[in-house]
């Protein structure tokens, strides 16, 4: 029996774009059969490869952005090291967008700061190109960024740009450069410090890998940044994406299920969670 | 073999036997239907068992059985992966020293002279290992023998490039999914709770204990055993013997080769 | 409510009916105490009077492997297709336990997005229940759950009154059945023999933990972060068998199988449990439910609390075979019972 509406059948695509960005991340530009993937900033989609498996990849494209979306793959573990194999005009399986996107429309008329570590630029980016195709919705906006080398920077062309526009502060360091890196070198908590920020109207969207939460989110905290106005988009193996397989639940008191209670949380909604 | 099938470009697959008992070999005959579904994919250009041609170039794929328990046999599998793409450990002896590692419970001289007798320093001997503390190893078969839908498994993936993970759970997993009465229920001893799955429970399901020959999960539950040991009354020693039927090699030796 | 009568020694030709239409299966004995349910051919092979099999009926609600996804990657681009493989079936003699965890399941995959293999699948199981009239063991916990008694999920629900089995009919499927086989109408002395088992089972069927259901919820509140977690987390083995054999943990994997000519294969769901140690392990390595402490604190939590936050019910139905299974003697009355204490209720 053929079942029509099952939540198991993919969309399918065809890659218009590939680009190695680093070592260990490409970049990926992708076209539906169906028309518009239709998400949200910090939304994500199943990648499926046939015979080898699925995984959850964050969108890292703007909705602003028409015709096509973008993701940018680390190459893992057994899915996403195939999937780096694949190449412009390849055939590719999603299913989704799924997951609870960036609270966008609360954020409307507030102050924004972006803090992305590693990895984390990439679901943020689809937000903050986002805001940066509808500036004048916010107040004023810091970009804070950090990796570990100049080389492992995602996306850089495009950041050059944000960092010469007149209507983003934009701050970035490195872990370790070599001597003629002219910016700064040091983790990313060193950045907040320095960031003047009016914590009452002031969104803190946080990103990155679960060792940088704790030490960023302190330092928000010290700034008088509500606990409710930090969002976090927090990273566990979502198999399905619907709230059901299980594998994605957040060990906390209340039994969030990463890809649809998440994986964009509040920091006051989690805060209980030994790890994030 | 005929020799045009020799310049054909599928992938050229051989086997090696070393410290063992041959008898995970005899599990690719009795691979039945799908022997030959295999067959199709691959050349097998060595395979002492049943054909004595021999391959002089690089092999694709190379299927090792057995431990390694002396120099020689040391020197030979380094030649083996010197000339090997991938490398598939097959077998308790390959993928953990199997029972041949109980040889390490004992002082090497005195097992030497025991199996040997006073002409034992003609015979070369050293600690039994497994051959990823020898070699590096691309893919793992677990079990004695090997569990047949396991080996296919692993041969897709090696044909393909694609890692394939051993699940790292108990094989009480597999065991309850079908339905069989606990051993402990019985009374008698199982090494299922600690031994790695992937046989599908080959073992209890025919009235079988389990003997741990998969090797160890990667967090083992050390307290657990000493409950179960109280709940059913049972003598820790024997447990403690089942334990090393399979797992000794990997309790005294080095980290696998990267 | 309508109810029949079936003469105890007519139930092999009620098996017999039934298996001309359809698959049967009912519980078997496996020996040692243990059961399974199976496909049977006559009452005879049936183990009526049985305690909670080694695998709840769920098994046949969520296969333990089930295709999701056909593909074939021969062509130019890959084809998929989304199938069902299922049959008509009717399960006979599922006690209330499993009937409770059989609707837990219900209300699981109904949830959007919902999960059409189990909805559909469901559309060919007949279910028949079967009342407990003794207490099985010391395991279980109906009582407190209140899961002892019937409270629908069944076509139909076969109460034994002595020499006759009284059939409760709930659906129009189950009435289709039992008039097409000719099953008298019960008789007030029928009906009041059910009220003789169903009072005397007062008796017996007793809250198990000694506290008020109603306030479990509350005391879960309380011990999150009690050092009982560890207690039991010491025990834990992590094979899974407490959440392989619960009839309501449906938690599953999805893996990609490709068959020998490396071209075709199937997307498969399979069980999966978060008892596992890499159940919650991401690709970059990190575990984030890393200790058995935690894990177990998981478990019972997705039975006490969370599912009564999420859908305003128990999770447990009091079967008892998680403790009955778990081979380190981890026992969830025990468990409950600590709770209660720690939690001064």
């Amino acid at each position: 029996m053929d079942i029509k509406n099952s939540n198991w059948r993919i969309r399918r695509g065809k890659i218009i774009n590939a680009r190695q960005m680093t070592a260990s991340e490409k970049w990926f530009d992708i076209q539906l059969e169906d028309g518009e993937l239709d998400h949200e900033p910090g939304q994500f989609v199943q990648v499926e490869l046939f015979g080898i498996g699925e995984v959850p990849i964050s969108v890292c494209s703007s909705p602003t952005k028409k015709g096509s979306f973008e993701l940018t793959v680390r190459a893992a573990g057994r899915v996403t090291r195939e999937m780096h194999k694949l190449e412009k005009g390849d055939f590719i399986a999603i299913r989704g967008p799924f997951g609870k996107p960036f609270p966008v429309r609360t954020m409307v008329g507030n102050d924004l700061l972006f803090v992305a570590g590693g990895l984390g630029i990439a679901p943020l980016r689809s937000l903050i190109n986002y805001v940066m195709d509808n500036r004048r919705e916010f107040g004023k906006v810091d970009i804070l960024l950090g990796c570990k080398s100049p080389k492992d920077m995602l996306f850089s062309d495009e950041i050059g740009k944000w960092s010469k526009r007149l209507d983003v502060n934009f701050a970035c360091t490195v872990d370790k450069a070599e001597p003629d890196w002219k910016g700064n070198v040091g983790l990313i908590t060193s950045l907040i410090p320095g960031v003047n920020l009016n914590p009452e109207r002031t969104y803190a969207v946080v990103v990155g890998p679960p060792i940088m939460y704790k030490f960023v989110i302190a330092e928000l905290l010290k700034k008088n940044i509500p606990e409710r106005h930090i969002v976090l988009s927090l990273e566990r193996h979502m198999k399905c994406g619907m709230g059901k397989c299980g594998h994605c639940q957040i060990d906390h008191p209340k039994n969030y299920y990463c890809c649809k209670d998440g994986p964009t949380f509040t920091y006051d909604e989690v805060k209980e969670a030994k790890k994030l | 073999m005929a020799k045009e099938k020799k310049v054909s470009n599928k992938p050229k697959v051989a086997f090696f036997d070393f410290a063992c008992c041959e008898g995970c070999q005899l599990q690719v005959a009795n691979l039945g239907e799908s022997l030959l579904d295999v067959l199709g994919l691959i050349d097998v250009v060595e395979f002492r068992e049943v054909m004595s041609e021999k391959w002089d170039k690089d092999y694709d794929v190379s299927i090792i059985e057995g431990s390694i328990t002396d120099h020689h046999a040391e020197e030979r599998i380094k030649k083996i992966r010197a000339r090997s793409k991938v490398l598939i450990a097959y077998g308790s002896c390959a993928t953990l020293g199997g029972v041949n590692g109980m040889k390490n419970s004992f002082e090497l001289e005195e097992i030497r002279k025991y199996v040997y007798g006073d002409k034992y320093h003609y015979f070369d001997s050293t600690p039994t290992k497994a051959v990823d503390q020898v070699v590096k190893v691309d893919y793992y078969v677990h079990g004695c023998p090997v569990y047949q839908p396991e080996l296919v498994e692993v041969l897709k993936c090696a044909l393909r490039g694609i890692p394939y993970a051993v699940p790292d759970k108990p094989v009480c997993s597999e065991c309850k999914l079908n339905e069989n009465v606990c051993l402990y229920d019985k009374g008698v001893v199982c090494l299922g709770p600690w031994t790695k799955a992937g046989c599908n429970s080959w073992c209890t399901n025919n009235g079988n204990f389990c003997y741990g020959c998969r090797g160890l999960v990667k967090n083992p539950a050390k307290n657990a055993a000493k409950d179960i040991i109280a709940r059913y009354n049972l003598d820790e020693k024997l447990m403690k013997n089942k334990f090393e039927m399979y797992n000794k090699a990997k309790e005294v030796s080095n980290e696998p080769k990267k | 409510m309508k109810y029949h009568v079936l003469e105890k020694e007519q139930l092999d030709c009620f098996i017999k009916s039934l298996a001309k239409k359809m698959k049967v299966v009912a519980p078997v004995s496996k020996g040692s105490g243990n059961y399974a349910f199976q496909e049977v051919k006559s009452a005879q092979d049936i183990a009526v009077d049985y305690i909670p099999t080694i695998l709840p009926p769920k098994k046949y609600f969520m296969p333990v492997r089930e295709k999701m996804l056909d593909f074939d990657l021969s062509g130019k681009e890959p084809k998929e297709t989304a199938g069902l493989d299922a049959c008509e079936m009717a399960i006979f003699a599922v006690h209330t336990c499993d009937l409770a965890g059989i609707q837990c399941l219900n209300i699981v995959f109904n949830e959007r997005p919902r999960d059409y293999n189990y909805l559909l699948r469901k559309e060919n199981l007949f279910i028949i229940g079967l009342e407990c009239n003794k207490y099985c063991d010391s395991f279980a916990s109906c009582a407190l759950v209140n899961s002892h008694l019937p409270n629908g999920g069944y076509d139909l629900f076969f109460t034994d009154i002595g020499n006759k089995y009284l059939i409760n009919v709930n659906t129009q499927k189950g009435e289709d059945f039992v008039e097409s086989i000719g099953l008298p109408k019960a008789g007030a002395s029928e009906m009041a023999a059910l009220e003789k088992v169903r009072e005397s089972k007062k008796a017996s069927f007793k809250n198990e933990v000694d506290v008020d259901a109603k306030k479990i919820p509350e005391m879960f509140e309380k011990v999150y972060n009690s050092k009982l977690w560890e207690k039991v987390g010491e025990k834990c083995v992590s094979c899974g068998n407490c959440t392989n054999v619960c009839p309501t943990c449906y938690c599953f994997d999805m893996d990609d199988f490709i068959n020998l000519d490396l071209k075709t294969g199937s997307r498969i769901r399979s069980w999966d449990s978060c008892q596992f140690e890499t159940f919650a392990t991401v690709a970059g390595g990190e575990n984030f439910r890393e200790e058995r402490s935690m894990r177990q604190r998981h478990r019972v939590y997705r039975k006490f609390k969370f599912p009564v936050d999420k859908f305003n019910r128990f999770f447990c139905t009091g079967c008892g075979r998680c403790s009955r299974t778990c081979m380190a003697g981890i026992n969830l009355k025990e468990i409950l019972k600590e709770v209660a204490e720690e939690s001064k209720f």
